[in-house]
């Protein structure tokens, strides 16, 4: 036991680690001018794997810091470093282990997303920043809407949808990260439906910001035992609905932006952006807010640097939108378990290096008076 | 150390006393790049972009005489005095001028004819995007632009220069004035209202029958309309807006001639100038005297965000005294002693020479100091202040291990990377404004001293440390029998490693801590976050390949000068990949002196490590 702490707990480990994230550091920033942030951080930070030039398979940046967090574990296993002379140390590694744990449920747990809210208007649901989702509503009955929603995941190619309250199948046919509508040069004998009738969705290839992605899908909706068969096809910020009646029941397809709901709503009352007098830089945005929870509402201010936080939630002035119509405000809202660990182990890493350079500074920095001229 | 302490105290008592000067046209308030300033750094800047000093040498003008002159005499401002440098060859080839070998500054108006033909280029230029632009096309576009800036400036004055001359009696006392009195433009417009009888009754006539009066009315309405031509020279905001008015948008003399009715504190600075410029226009310094009292009273009626004329008068000693330029002559004079006190070894040229930086770096300080109190912001916030801030922290380090040391170690750390910072932040400062405003992430005044501070204070402490390490292999090559001093170095350097990790660690989880605080995510792998990590990854590394013997002292050594490499990359090089929240500042000739940097410290690192290795070994052998 005590050999295997000695090996894995050795800071050579931690050395050659730390060298490879630096390697992978350095791909991952240069990699951001061609395939943007949110790509290069899937490839070289969030995997477990990297592909280097798609063919060499090396330990992403999840699994390098895996080991980094075994190693530092491990080391507070060993006897010799209960010391009092490597107090600092110890304080300093506990606190690097806690950042650690802390990226881990972050990783793991938080989710992020954004609120568009017009002036006047108001929302309470959060919209994801790249997870999709395809929403089957069912709008026969007069006053109640009937949701059936299906993740990403299930958005594959050749993936059948079914659901115990839809009497028919999807099957997706085609799914893209980026795609535009095109209008079709030759009719077609296959059973085109809705906007496929007369557009075809045209793969494209991967924007920059993933934001500027308009995903779209391709399905064919099989077995409703109504002259509805036939494919379909959507695409993100679509403007028309596609629907279908199927069985005597009434159908929306609406292919957008994951949905989380909120137990609470926000309405927009006022966006003010102020610039810096005679110039077009930006001094400071703002959003007026009512948070409506149990039908009261709540004046907030949610300015730049001043988010609201509410029920695990924290929203923050993240952009706007100007048009001719009227302002909207761009919320970012992120739930965040594991928020306040870095706030922590900082604390702690501080204290720690503090009390190591208190204890060894004194030392390192005079000259030493053996041998001194 | 007491004597230090007495000194400083002594020197900041000293300083106020030289800045607390008269108020004069140096400090008039004008509004520029989001804040008020005084006139003479709007001038300054200006000059800097025109002609890239912060004076016209030839002639022997100050900035303020300049912009002042060019607004009295715009005629003689475009037709004589060289301010248009251009640098490029090729510019000026297109624009028809001739190239001269030392001078290359052109007049306005042969410049502007020269654009003249060019106009359908420079517009093709404007409808490219800007990273498609080659070199030529830049600098075209930049005199393009600077040559409408100086069009705009000339002229914003105009309205209040005393050019029109009114003979009749009559006319005069309707119009407020005496017989032969020469008036301005806004003087007329003002008691125009009260001619307009004799106006109606004059178009009543045929041309022919209209009396000596009215004839030099018409040519008085004549020369009114081709000075209003000038009306869109709006360049210089030196009126504060009405009380109204909810963005704080300062006006240009020409803005308030459009019929709107004047508040009390506007005339009064718009009167208090006319008065001014009628003063210096007539050689009548008395009256150019009591203009700039009326001006004074003029800004102290402004009701509401009244500039402070304290603060003008500050900004304007130091756009004066050039704080960095003094503390950078006693770095180099510390410097040069300490060379000398090598040569012949007396010890009070040591403590003349640790004098020199203290005094440079009293300098240096007050200098930081009276920034923050302008802008009423932490030290740092823009590129420019970062190399500044840096020099200063890595010659407080320099003071405090000179102290502990007392080997000269400090005094050579202290002057010589005081002295480069310095130089490059001269660069940074050719660009313009130093003192700009902030976008909305970063105002806050919290973060920037917490966390920018901090990650600036790890750069600087980074630096010494790399600079130690080159000491360190310099010395092992020197004297590689000289066990105990090498030992001693290493030491220092690791300490100041300790430090440099500790600033570097906690200034970027700080940083983290604000993206958490400000958009929600603790990180993000945004190009500066990540350099910021590779410095402390890289320190970490160093630190713990020490720990497991993998770096031996020199190795160690190495380690750090190779830090300054990563250091440099983090600080200016992310903002080469132009991605990113922080990729503010950047500036053409970056990556060159990267490159040649990088290219620097491999060499001279890995060069003495090798040499110093073989030093060793001999050693060895011989024993």
């Amino acid at each position: 036991m005590k050999q295997i702490i000695k090996t894995i707990s050795h800071p050579k480990i931690f050395v050659y680690t730390v060298i490879w994230l630096m390697v992978l550091t350095v791909l991952g920033t240069i990699a951001q001018r061609d395939i943007g942030l949110y790509a290069s951080q899937q490839k070289y930070f969030s995997s477990y794997i990297t592909w280097l030039g798609d063919i060499i398979p090396t330990p992403g940046g999840k699994f390098t810091m895996i080991i980094i967090l075994v190693n530092l574990m491990s080391m507070l296993f060993k006897h010799n470093i209960w010391k009092l002379r490597k107090a600092g140390i110890i304080i300093v590694h506990l606190g690097a282990v806690l950042l650690f744990i802390g990226s881990g449920v972050t990783a793991i747990f938080s989710s992020e997303g954004n609120m568009v809210i017009d002036e006047g208007a108001e929302s309470n649901y959060v919209d994801d920043y790249h997870k999709m989702e395809l929403a089957v509503v069912n709008t026969s009955k007069k006053n109640l809407d009937k949701y059936t929603v299906f993740d990403e995941p299930l958005l594959k190619k050749s993936n059948k949808l079914s659901h115990e309250s839809l009497d028919f199948v999807i099957e997706i046919i085609e799914y893209y990260n980026n795609c535009k509508v095109q209008r079709r040069t030759k009719s077609s004998d296959i059973q085109y439906k809705g906007m496929m009738k007369n557009f075809d969705l045209i793969k494209l290839k991967p924007e920059k910001e993933n934001a500027q992605n308009r995903s779209g899908i391709i399905y064919k909706i099989e077995n409703s035992d109504s002259n509805n068969d036939g494919i379909y096809g959507l695409i993100l910020g679509q403007s028309v609905i596609q629907t279908a009646t199927i069985n005597k029941q009434n159908f929306e397809f609406l292919f957008r932006k994951k949905r989380t709901y909120l137990p609470f709503s926000i309405e927009l009352l006022d966006f003010k952006k102020v610039l810096h007098p005679g110039t077009g830089i930006a001094k400071s945005y703002s959003s007026e807010i009512n948070l409506i929870e149990n039908g009261i509402p709540r004046r907030v201010l949610i300015q730049m640097n001043e988010p609201l936080r509410h029920r695990g939630y924290t929203f923050f002035q993240s952009s706007f939108i100007e048009a001719p119509e009227g302002e909207a405000t761009v919320l970012a809202a992120v739930k965040n378990y594991g928020r306040l660990f870095p706030y922590i182990s900082s604390i702690i890493m501080a204290v720690g290096l503090l009390v190591h350079l208190v204890i060894n500074l004194p030392r390192l920095l005079r000259k030493q008076m053996v041998g001194n001229k | 150390m007491k004597f230090c302490i007495r000194f400083l105290i002594a020197f900041h008592l000293i300083i106020p006393i030289l800045n607390g000067r008269e108020f004069d046209e140096r400090h008039f308030p004008i509004q520029d790049g989001g804040r008020i300033k005084p006139l003479d750094t709007f001038a300054r800047n200006q000059l800097l972009a025109l002609y890239g000093k912060r004076s016209v040498k030839h002639d022997g003008l100050s900035a303020i005489d300049w912009i002042i002159d060019l607004a009295l005499y715009p005629e003689k401002g475009q037709e004589l005095t060289k301010v248009f440098n251009i640098r490029s060859p090729e510019v000026v080839a297109s624009l028809g001028l001739e190239w001269t070998n030392n001078d290359h500054k052109y007049v306005f108006n042969d410049v502007f004819s020269g654009l003249q033909t060019q106009f359908e280029l420079i517009s093709e230029i404007q409808s490219k995007p800007d990273e498609t632009r080659i070199s030529f096309e830049r600098q075209l576009l930049e005199i393009y632009f600077n040559a409408t800036r100086f069009r705009a400036i000339a002229y914003s004055l105009s309205c209040l220069v005393p050019v029109i001359s009114v003979n009749d009696p009559v006319l005069a006392e309707k119009l407020n004035s005496s017989p032969g009195e020469i008036v301005s433009y806004a003087h007329l417009i003002k008691y125009l209202p009260s001619i307009s009888e004799i106006y109606r009754n004059m178009m009543e006539k045929p041309e022919k029958e209209w009396s000596k009066i009215e004839k030099e009315l018409i040519n008085i309405l004549l020369e009114l309309q081709e000075i209003s031509s000038n009306e869109t020279s709006q360049a210089l905001k030196l009126i504060p807006p009405s009380h109204l008015d909810k963005t704080g948008t300062w006006l240009s003399p020409w803005e308030l001639m459009d019929g709107r009715s004047h508040e009390p504190h506007q005339d009064k600075i718009l009167i208090a100038l006319e008065k001014y410029l009628a003063g210096r226009y007539e050689g009548n310094k008395n009256k150019m005297i009591s203009a700039i009292e009326d001006y004074m009273v003029g800004i102290l009626s402004i009701p509401t965000s009244k500039p402070e004329i304290n603060l003008l008068k500050k900004e304007t000693w130091v756009n004066e005294a050039d704080l960095f330029y003094t503390s950078v002559t006693f770095y180099i004079l510390a410097f040069i002693i300490l060379g000398l006190s090598w040569m012949t070894q007396p010890k009070w040229m040591k403590i003349i020479s640790y004098g020199s930086l203290i005094l440079g770096l009293a300098f240096h300080t007050y200098g930081i100091y009276l920034r923050m109190v302008i802008m009423s912001r932490p030290p740092v916030s823009t590129l420019y202040e970062t190399i500044i801030f840096v020099g200063f922290v890595v010659v407080v380090f320099a003071v405090v291990i000179e102290y502990l040391r007392r080997d000269g170690l400090g005094l050579f750390i202290g002057s010589v990377s005081g002295a480069i910072l310095h130089y490059i932040s001269f660069g940074y400062a050719a660009d313009g404004d130093t003192l700009g405003m902030l976008v909305a992430v970063l105002n806050s005044n919290f973060w920037l001293a917490t966390h920018v501070t901090t990650i600036t204070l790890g750069y600087g402490a980074s630096l010494v440390a790399g600079f130690i390490g080159h000491l360190y292999l310099i010395e092992a090559i020197r004297k590689p029998h000289d066990v105990s001093n090498l030992k001693d170095i290493h030491k220092n350097l690791f300490g100041i490693t300790l430090i440099a990790l500790f600033f570097a660690l906690f200034g970027t989880i700080l940083g983290g801590i604000w993206a958490d605080q400000s958009w929600g995510r603790f990180w993000g792998w945004d190009p500066k976050e990540n350099g910021a990590l590779l410095i402390v990854l890289w320190q970490l590394m160093m630190v713990h390949m020490r720990l497991t013997g993998l770096a031996k002292p020199a190795g160690f050594a190495l380690g750090m000068i190779m830090n300054n490499i990563v250091v440099v990359i983090a600080w200016f090089g992310v903002n080469l990949l132009n991605v990113g929240l922080h990729s503010y500042g950047f500036t053409n000739g970056v990556a060159l002196n990267l490159v040649l940097f990088a290219a620097l410290e491999l060499i001279t690192g890995f060069g003495t490590y090798y040499w110093a290795q073989t030093r060793k070994g001999r050693l060895i052998v011989e024993r």
